[in-house]
């Protein structure tokens, strides 16, 4: 993602509610508000210790030899700015086993929900079950995909990590993958093909997409790789693997530019440059720099920061979550050029802010979005349009909660004028 | 994005676009989808991935630091479209290789660039300000004792002469033997620490925060309030933001720069 949040200099984590959240204790202290494991779900809440949850346990006073002699130490900070509670980021739904993953990308976890969870009340909703902590391995989480059949579940890791974990369906708590692969640097989406027993992943930095057995761990080479000027991949995210149809669909974001110095000197020189975003659909065996079989693109799609996608083989319809203008676009599965979508979900009653994932439920005949700017994923019925309210709300803090936003920051800047500091995601 | 800057005087936000190979500048109040006001992108920028970026307001320039390019490009403030750098400094002399901050101390003619390398040197690479092609920094602090293992943003302090850096030490390793995969193994905890402009080789930091206290896991970016004397990182583990309230970070003056002075 690209943009950046203005934070006044004395703001910091807000005083929220206490209270259990699935088997995590929300607790704050004096100056930050964080996560901490909970003993149990019945314990009572208890005065949170300094360490929060992502400190290692087991510093000593060894490891900080080298500031002996230095000015300064192990101050605490005057403040802190957090967000304690989940930041749902991608989601997938698994009608036969009435289940719900969503990936915390704010807190690293997965968060297993039932699918006739949430309602319209205020009601925080609690998951059936989590999974992050230490053992996990998950960080700055993003993609996942269900594997019904083989109750496995997939989350690639975004930025940080370089990572797949995949853990079966009864996995809870701070436990260890049932396997890891190691993934390119900024992965984001990924996509199963149960028939052709692969899965997909988007590359965000390098435009590509790979293509890896669906058993494959560690440090097991793809079985293909997508990439080139001709795929029109440009910082891909959303991805879907139609097991029907054979076919690969991609949502680009459209930012490009070479790698390599070698790269942008090759024929013509080439700088970078912001295309417009698109939807491109590939043969299922697409490899090397292959072209798209077709491309959704233009001013007609609106298209705007392209997250995650669902497909519909039913119905014949993808679904996108379009960040940047807080809708749900809907296209024919077989829509090419600058078409556009043949419904919109959008507007002050549908509760979308900030979609980032997206996943179409066709035994149930509903459509679920996660909410990245909200503590909530809206469930619709799979025909809405317009400005319609959710069927029900899937919540992980009260309404008003604020969220905070961050994703894996990189920089920070002061602005002496207005007394902000402004940080870029 | 990786990186931003604030032009207090023009009242501008400068920022790197990794994934589009720009440089974007927008208005100090913009908001929302408000568009840039001046961009620089394309072939004859040179900009391949940039990753950081600093303004040199006396000398009226853009620093754009790179990780694939390997490299520091140097632009007109005003720099608009596919413009071409005023200087580049790249090459096997610079031992630049992933180059993650930068900034300038326009009192010292200085560059100072933090670059992260597998095969060569980890470290803060001090350059004269108009170093120009394949030349060799005038200083590099790197070495065990400097505690780095990988870096991130810097800030410099040019009233005082003080070089500030995000240590982020984050290995994205995960053996699939360890108890606990990092950033949760306590050897690999990043920390801010401060150099003098003057330092050279292997010299421990001269002040730092680092500890369970501070909260710091991964410090990625960092940014200086010298009135309030207050330091703000930010940490890609916690997702979250620090302030800390250092005032003797911010008493001391350097001692001189060591060797001839950097007048070019």
């Amino acid at each position: 993602m690209g943009s950046f949040w203005r934070i006044p200099r004395r703001m910091r984590g807000r005083a929220l509610a206490l209270g259990l959240l699935g088997g995590l204790v929300l607790c704050q202290s004096s100056s930050f508000t964080h996560l901490q494991d909970a003993p149990t779900n019945n314990q009572p809440l208890e005065a949170c210790s300094p360490e929060m949850l992502f400190t290692p346990w087991t510093v000593e006073a060894s490891d900080f030899q080298n500031s002996e002699d230095a000015t300064g130490g192990d101050i605490a900070p005057v403040r802190s700015l957090a967000d304690p509670y989940p930041s749902l980021h991608s989601v997938a739904v698994d009608p036969d086993n009435n289940r719900v993953l969503m990936s915390d990308s704010n807190r690293g976890g997965l968060l297993f929900y039932d699918r006739s969870g949430g309602s319209l009340s205020s009601d925080v909703a609690r998951p059936v079950t989590q999974i992050r902590g230490p053992a996990t391995g998950m960080m700055f989480v993003a993609g996942v995909a269900l594997d019904p059949r083989n109750h496995e579940l997939f989350a690639v890791n975004n930025d940080i990590g370089d990572r797949m974990e995949v853990f079966p369906y009864d996995a809870e708590g701070n436990i260890r993958p049932k396997r890891i692969l190691f993934v390119p640097h900024g992965s984001w989406g990924v996509a199963l093909n149960r028939e052709r027993e692969e899965v997909a992943i988007t590359v965000e930095h390098s435009n590509t997409v790979v293509i890896y057995r669906r058993d494959a761990s560690l440090g097991e080479a793809p079985l293909r790789i997508l990439h080139g000027p001709k795929t029109g991949l440009g910082d891909p995210h959303g991805i879907t693997f139609d097991e029907e149809r054979n076919e690969i669909s991609v949502a680009n974001h459209g930012n490009w530019a070479p790698l390599t110095r070698a790269e942008s000197l090759q024929g013509e020189v080439k700088g970078g440059r912001f295309n417009l975003p698109s939807i491109s659909t590939y043969a299922g065996e697409a490899k090397n720099d292959e072209a798209p079989l077709r491309t959704i693109q233009g001013k007609r799609t609106g298209l705007n920061w392209p997250m995650g996608m669902s497909v519909d083989p039913i119905h014949n319809e993808i679904a996108v979550a379009s960040y940047g203008s807080d809708s749900i676009l809907i296209f024919h599965r077989t829509d090419e050029g600058d078409v556009a979508p043949v419904r919109v979900i959008h507007g002050g009653l549908t509760s979308i802010a900030g979609p980032m994932g997206v996943s179409i439920d066709t035994k149930n005949d509903e459509i679920w979005v996660t909410n990245y700017r909200e503590h909530s994923a809206a469930v619709f019925a799979r025909t809405a349009q317009g400005n319609v309210a959710p069927k029900r709300l899937v919540r992980n803090a009260l309404p008003g909660t604020p969220a905070v936003g961050f994703g894996n920051p990189g920089a920070v800047a002061y602005d002496s004028k207005r007394d902000q500091i402004l940080v870029p995601n | 994005m990786h990186g931003i800057v604030y032009d207090a005087v023009h009242d501008e936000i400068i920022v790197p676009v990794h994934l589009a190979g720009a440089v974007l500048v927008f208005r100090g109040d913009a908001k929302g989808e408000q568009g840039p006001i001046r961009m620089i992108q394309g072939p004859r920028t040179q900009i391949l991935r940039p990753e950081t970026v600093a303004v040199d307001v006396p000398h009226g320039e853009i620093i754009v630091g790179e990780d694939g390019g390997k490299d520091i490009l140097v632009f007109r403030r005003d720099a608009q479209g596919d413009a071409e750098p005023l200087r580049v400094i790249r090459g096997p002399k610079t031992g630049l290789d992933e180059v993650r901050g930068v900034a300038v101390d326009p009192v010292r003619n200085l560059l100072v660039v933090s670059s992260y390398s597998r095969k060569g040197t980890t470290g803060v690479f001090i350059f004269n300000r108009t170093d120009e092609g394949d030349v060799a920094p005038r200083a590099i602090i790197a070495g065990p004792r400097t505690g780095i293992v990988r870096i991130r943003q810097l800030e410099v302090d040019p009233e005082r002469g003080k070089i500030f850096v995000a240590v982020k030490n984050n290995t994205e390793s995960y053996r699939w033997d360890a108890a606990s995969p990092s950033p949760w193994d306590a050897r690999e905890l990043g920390f801010i620490g401060v150099w003098d402009v003057s330092d050279s080789g292997d010299v421990a930091p001269r002040a730092v925060i680092k500890g369970p206290a501070s909260g710091i896991v991964w410090p990625a970016g960092i940014a200086l309030n010298p009135r309030q004397q207050e330091i703000y990182t930010i940490d890609s583990v916690r997702n979250g933001m620090f302030t800390y309230s250092v005032p003797e970070f911010f008493q001391a003056k350097s001692a001189a720069i060591h060797g001839e002075a950097a007048s070019r």
